[in-house]
């Protein structure tokens, strides 16, 4: 024992000299007397106390060194290979083709599509026919495609500004033009400003993310149009649906929100109603001084989507506002398309002047496109001054659609679920054989289900009462239009006020028809429910329809929480 | 080269215009000293009382009787002298240099956080005490009648507080052609850019930021004739969505040019640039498949990919061996959670980044795409027509098959002076596109009067001629499982031979371009489309330079208010990460070579008195007077463009109060320049841990030097004072932070 500790002696006497160097030299550094104190002190002949400190500094210095980025921790899932491994997978890895081949039927669909040579009109001649047709499947609702004044003020422009605008707006790409046509179409309806983005579809899927943010409360019709289904899928908001163009299913949401809201006491969030004035799906109208009435009630905020409205109600055009005599002001987002009615191109939203210019940074179709090109940007102003100086345009248009809808009311294997004003008219083709009933087990599934969002149908309302309604309605309008005719030109103005007076009337004894089914429950055997624009519109339509809501239903905000869909 | 038949056809033309607007023509334009239909007396845009001086309405050497020009000097520039072109392709073998980031000093980093800071915490005190004072004038951004405020606060701070400040440089109103000149409506603010009024005069200045890379953009000239005889046969508006009645037979016979212009197989258009890759997107992947995408990429396709239900993975930009490892991973480890195999593969990457000028490596992606099978999708908004010596894009400029590329998209909004955008790949697909994409059933079709544009100008690119075209595209292998036995380097020595000019049938039959369109010789001497000669380094259209600023509002506003106005554009957020706004340049072929020399000179005196040169290689002002006077061989000069412009570092110094910047996100792989950032958040690091380390002294001193002492009252005032000091330099400090990481909301369109 001794020899060892001889040996060990110079061992520690090395130690011993080294401390107190490191010691001394500890010392000569300025503030190490502090430091040395704060140990002491804290030290206190108390081990747990000096180990709680420092096991306070790792934890520190952990949580500094840990990443802030959930999406870059592969986590639990990630298995590791080795490079012989990956070489093996990536061989391995066969991706599927990029695009599908067209099927036959799909082909068929593609060549059935028509292609107009020359102008577009009213009767323009298809690409291998020779005779002119009668086109009912154009947006020239106000028939101003071809008009000459146009033309020439389109030319006139050309030759002052060219073609393209060759910029987006933020950089040299507004033009005066653009900015007439803005205030044109605020004045038109009546609202503070307008912005013009530069393609209608692309319209509205950029008005609702500049405003609707994570979080929001969207509350929209279960029919809307398929590039609102985009803007709500991109603003990530959480969407509550409720049943199409029904206003008493609206405000069952609205106050089930409500509750939600005063039960949880959550913070105020933005909420807003996304619904349309004529509905592209069906025809359908809204009851937009109710809505109105049912927004201010509730505090949301309106975004009403007049891409098929706007120019083609109201006495010149203005829209749902002008029909119902309620002020656009009223509508917060009143988002519009200069493509239908305006024969142009484009999309506007018209709203207060802070909406307006929200968007000017926030809506990310006008911040990243070039602007509309000058030439149509004068012909859609063009289109606004004729609106506004002719209105027998519009008393001729609704003259049109009170006759063609008098003689289809007269079909018995159809129905019509449009609006008597609505300038698209939609046909569901009925079975002409009488209902069977089927047994009522099955009824109780179908209603017990949840809704589908893709289908724009409520989830309680099944097809018999659906179709029960149609007639009633059609033998309802037929009594009312059917031998009217079109010689018969009335006053614009009376006219549609009486309309107006009927379509509230409506309203109300179809809401009674409703609750007077409303016990019953009865199904249908499957029928196939076609859906045609007019007469006219062809098969491949519904199948590109029918290919778009097979590629996205509408989705709830959810589907976008997850951190690898957030960081695109 | 003035040949006597486009010296000929001038003429006519000139004559021909005279007669059908019902005037005499008073001088015989071609004949005039100009001998251009600059004198034309129709001319709606120029007024008489224009300088001459300023060489923006008429050139400065009134050209001789040998050269003959048909466009107006402000919207095409009369430029003779063939010495400053060159052919723009990438030189065989040579090696792509992988991007970088020139980095700024770090004294102005530093003092570009301080501002920062400064105008943060400015905006917010000002935010605080508005709200409680002026309420009136705050209602959208507080709870107003039951309803949340509808911007929520700091969403619209940038806007409000710091984008205001230099909101006169955005969003300026123009008319007339946005050509070589484009005429600005004069303004100006009385309440700090809150409203702008307009004096009704103009301004007419150089246009160095339009889109306008080929120059046509123009009023005057076969293609706007074409137009408006187009315009007189279909009208303006085709009055419905492609499958829906709207299709016209203008639509197949461009989209059959744009086949053959890109070499692909079929091609489809879309009415708007940006909806060409928010629909086709969605219809090309959806859930189970796989997008990765260049952290650079453009709005649009994060739109159109977020919509797609794809899952995404971003590279740093250009970054091959990054991609490489992204790769590898992903096709090991699948689709999340589950470890399925991916559906497929996308790579999306643009052709030359609008934001940065640089170009994708794309001979690198396709061998990474021989070995990974994954599909290509490149985006050519910027460099179709103004890249390659047949001006057809990336593809031609790296002479490799286009074929070799899944998808080719593009937009008419900048090379050709149209809208509108158009996507092309194999007919399988585009025919799938026609049915599955969101464009075809629901967005409005594109416009005759744009169509006719898109064909003139494309059919002036590619020349018209009776050269017979190839029944068969001249490619050998025909699809693209045929040729996956075909190694890569046989396939790019197989050198694709775009189809020659196009065939008069490919027109519309009454379509009469004139001949110096025709042949093409307007187009090559504009634009240099013949084979040999494309893109002249005064029609450098390629550098879209930009470069790394913080601010560069002062600078575009002293460009604007010289001698001869100069615009530029300034890109900030929303279109650039916040730290990195830029000043951008787009470059025309309507330039003429003094132009250039305007510009370049401009930038070397506005670049000293802001201290904006930074680049090492530009340091010294003779290196960039080097520029102007090797004058002589245009690559130099067109090179040099982009090292000019890419020196402007970040510099906020002395334009205090009016400097917008700020700080990227903690965290964000997003910034272009990852190790300055880092570096900077290091600063700012150290800076935060001092400031906590302060509070907690000051803490501990009120403790134990003043409280534990039970020192009279009047003393322990001290003791307080030094916390609440602390405090008060912490919370600016959480300010600011939380200022810069709740913008989390919008983060998607943060960068481009």
């Amino acid at each position: 024992m001794d020899s060892t500790a001889a040996k060990l002696e110079p061992l520690f006497a090395f130690l011993s000299s080294s401390l107190s160097q490191l010691e001394t030299t500890f010392y000569k550094v300025p503030g190490s007397h502090v430091v040395a104190r704060y140990v002491k002190s804290s030290h206190q002949n108390d081990p747990g106390r000096t180990l709680l400190e420092i096991i306070l500094f790792l934890f520190a210095v952990r949580t500094l060194l840990q990443s802030r980025t959930r999406a870059e921790s592969p986590g639990n899932h990630f298995i590791q290979f080795t490079d012989k491994e990956v070489d093996d997978l990536v061989d391995e890895w066969t991706p599927e083709p990029l695009g599908q081949p067209l099927s036959e039927a799909e082909v068929a669909d593609l060549a059935a599509v028509p292609v107009i040579t020359g102008p577009n009109g009213a009767k323009p001649k298809l690409l291998g026919t020779t005779k002119p047709v009668l086109n009912f499947a154009s947006y020239n609702f106000t028939g101003l495609a071809g008009q000459e004044s146009i033309k020439e003020r389109a030319i006139e422009t050309l030759r002052k500004y060219g073609v393209g605008s060759c910029g987006p707006p933020g950089f040299y790409g507004t033009m005066d033009v653009h900015m007439d046509l803005e205030r044109n179409i605020a004045d038109f309806l009546g609202a503070e400003a307008a912005i013009l983005y530069s393609q209608a579809f692309a319209t509205i899927s950029s008005v609702i993310p500049a405003f609707a943010k994570r979080g929001d409360i969207i509350v929209a019709d279960r029919g809307v149009n398929f590039a609102i289904q985009k803007g709500l899928q991109i603003s990530r908001s959480t969407i509550r649906w409720f049943d199409h163009n029904d206003l008493q299913s609206l405000e069952a949401v609205l106050e089930s929100v409500e509750k939600d809201r005063r039960r949880r006491k959550g913070p105020l969030v933005r909420r807003f109603i996304v619904t349309e004035g004529i509905f592209e799906k069906d025809g359908a109208m809204v009851d937009l001084p109710k809505l109105i009435e049912l927004k201010e009630k509730y505090k949301y905020r309106l975004i009403l989507d007049e891409s098929v409205s706007f120019g083609t109600v109201g006495r010149t055009g203005r829209g749902l506002t002008e029909l119902y005599n309620v002020p656009a002001t009223k509508v917060d987002m009143l988002v519009g398309s200069v493509s239908n009615t305006l024969n142009s191109a484009g999309g506007f939203c018209a709203g207060s002047k802070i909406i307006v210019d929200h968007q000017r940074i926030n809506g990310t179709s006008f911040v990243f496109s070039a602007a509309v090109p000058a030439l149509l940007a004068v012909s859609a102003s063009e289109g606004i001054n004729m609106l506004r100086d002719t209105p027998s345009i519009l008393s001729t248009l609704q003259e049109n659609i009170r006759a063609i809808r008098s003689i289809l009311l007269r079909v018995d294997c159809i129905s019509i679920p449009s609006h008597p004003a609505s300038p698209i008219i939609h046909i569901h083709v009925r079975p002409a054989a009488p209902l069977t009933l089927t047994p009522s087990s099955s009824a109780a599934s179908h209603s017990g289900k949840p809704s589908n969002p893709a289908s724009i149908h409520p989830r309680d309302r099944d097809r018999s009462r659906d179709s029960h309604r149609d007639l009633r309605d059609k033998e309802r309008e037929r009594d009312r239009y059917g031998y009217r005719g079109s010689k018969h030109h009335r006053e614009p103005d009376r006219d549609e006020r009486k309309r107006r007076d009927d379509h509230r009337e409506d309203r109300e004894r179809s809401a009674s028809v409703f609750r007077g089914d409303g016990g019953e429950k009865r199904d249908l055997p499957v029928e196939e429910k076609h859906e045609e624009r007019a007469e006219k519109r062809p098969r491949y339509e519904r199948d590109a329809e029918e290919a778009k809501e097979e590629a996205g239903p509408p989705q709830p905000a959810v589907r976008a929480e997850t951190p690898e869909e957030g960081e695109i | 080269m003035a040949s006597a038949a486009s010296y000929l056809s001038a003429v006519s033309q000139a004559d021909a215009r005279a007669r059908a607007h019902g005037t005499t023509p008073t001088s015989t334009p071609a004949l005039s000293l100009s001998s251009s239909i600059t004198s034309s007396s129709e001319d709606t845009v120029l007024d008489e009382s224009e300088d001459y001086a300023d060489g923006l309405s008429f050139p400065r050497n009134p050209p001789t009787s040998e050269q003959v020009f048909d466009t107006l000097h402000s919207e095409f520039g009369h430029c003779a002298n063939d010495n400053y072109r060159y052919t723009s392709m990438h030189p065989q073998g040579a090696e792509i240099k992988p991007w970088e980031e020139k980095e700024p000093p770090y004294y102005i980093l530093i003092t570009t956080y301080l501002s920062y800071i400064f105008l943060i915490c400015l905006g917010h005190m000002r935010d605080f005490l508005g709200k409680r004072f002026r309420s009136q004038f705050y209602r959208h951004l507080l709870p107003y009648d039951g309803h949340a405020p509808l911007n929520s606060d700091f969403d619209s701070f940038y806007t409000r507080r710091l984008k205001a400040r230099i909101d006169d440089c955005f969003s300026y109103p123009v008319t007339g052609v946005p050509g070589r000149t484009i005429a600005l409506l004069d303004r100006y603010s009385l309440d700090h850019n809150l409203t702008q009024i307009l004096t009704g005069g103009t301004t007419r200045a150089l246009n160095i930021s339009s889109y306008n890379y080929l120059g046509f953009a123009q009023a005057r000239g076969g293609v706007a004739d074409a137009v408006e005889e187009g315009l007189r046969r279909y009208g303006v508006s085709t009055c419905g969505t492609r499958l829906e009645g709207g299709t016209s037979e203008l639509h197949h016979t461009a989209e059959a040019l744009v086949a053959s212009f890109v070499g692909q197989e079929d091609a489809l258009i879309s009415s708007m640039g940006f909806a060409t890759n928010s629909t086709i997107i969605p219809a090309l992947v959806n859930k189970g498949c796989l997008v990765i995408s260049d952290e650079l990429n453009h709005a649009s396709i994060r739109f159109g990919v977020r919509l797609s239900g794809a899952n995404v993975r971003m590279f740093k930009h250009n970054d091959m061996d990054a991609l490489e490892g992204l790769l590898r991973e992903v096709i090991s480890q699948g689709q999340p959670k589950t470890h399925r195999p991916w559906k497929k593969i996308l790579i999306i990457v643009e052709g030359l980044y609008s934001m940065e000028g640089t170009m994708v490596n794309l001979l690198g992606l396709l061998q990474l795409k021989k070995k990974y099978k994954f599909y290509l999708f490149v985006d050519e908004a910027h460099s179709i027509g103004a890249l390659g010596p047949h001006g057809r894009g990336v593809a031609d400029y790296f002479n490799v098959s286009p074929r070799s590329i899944d998808i080719l998209m593009g937009t008419f909004t900048k090379s050709f002076g149209a809208a509108g955008g158009y996507v092309s790949g194999n007919k399988a697909l585009i025919d799938r596109l026609r049915l599955r994409g969101h464009g075809g059933p629901y967005a409005e079709s594109i416009s005759p009067p744009v169509l006719i544009q898109i064909l003139a100008s494309m059919a002036s690119i590619m020349g018209v001629g009776p050269a017979a075209l190839p029944s068969a595209p001249s490619l050998k292998h025909s699809t693209r499982s045929s040729d996956s036995t075909i190694t890569l380097r046989q396939d790019m020595a197989e050198q694709y031979k775009y189809p020659g000019p196009a065939a008069p049938s490919q027109l519309p039959a009454w379509m009469d371009l004139p001949l110096n369109l025709r042949d093409g010789s307007q187009a090559s001497r504009a634009c240099g489309a013949s084979p040999s000669t494309r893109a002249t380094s005064h029609a450098g259209s390629r550098s879209s330079a930009s470069s790394r600023t913080d601010t560069m509002a002062v600078f575009a506003r002293m460009m604007r208010t010289r001698a001869t106005p100069i615009v530029v554009v300034v890109v900030a957020y929303p279109a650039t990460p916040l730290v990195t706004s830029r000043v951008r340049f787009c470059l025309s072929a309507a330039h003429t070579k003094e132009d250039i020399d305007l510009v370049l000179r401009a930038c070397d005196e506005i670049g000293d008195v802001l201290d904006l040169k930074h680049h090492p290689d530009t340091a010294d002002a003779s290196s960039s007077r080097f520029l102007f006077r090797d004058e002589s061989d245009g690559k130099t000069t067109a090179q040099c463009m982009v090292v000019v412009t890419a020196e402007f570092a970040a510099t906020p110094r002395g334009v205090c109060g009016r400097i917008v910047n700020a700080l990227d996100e903690p965290g964000a792989s997003l910034s272009p320049s990852p190790q300055a950032a880092w570096r900077a958040r290091l600063f700012l690091f150290v800076g935060f841990a001092l400031m906590a380390g302060g509070l907690a002294g000051s803490v501990s001193v009120l403790v134990l030097k003043y409280l534990l002492h039970a020192y009279a009252e009047q003393y322990l005032y001290y003791g307080y004072a030094n916390v609440a000091q602390n405090v008060a330099l912490m919370l600016s400090a959480v300010i600011l932070w939380i200022s810069q990481s709740s913008g989390s909301e919008y983060e998607y369109n943060l960068s481009i």
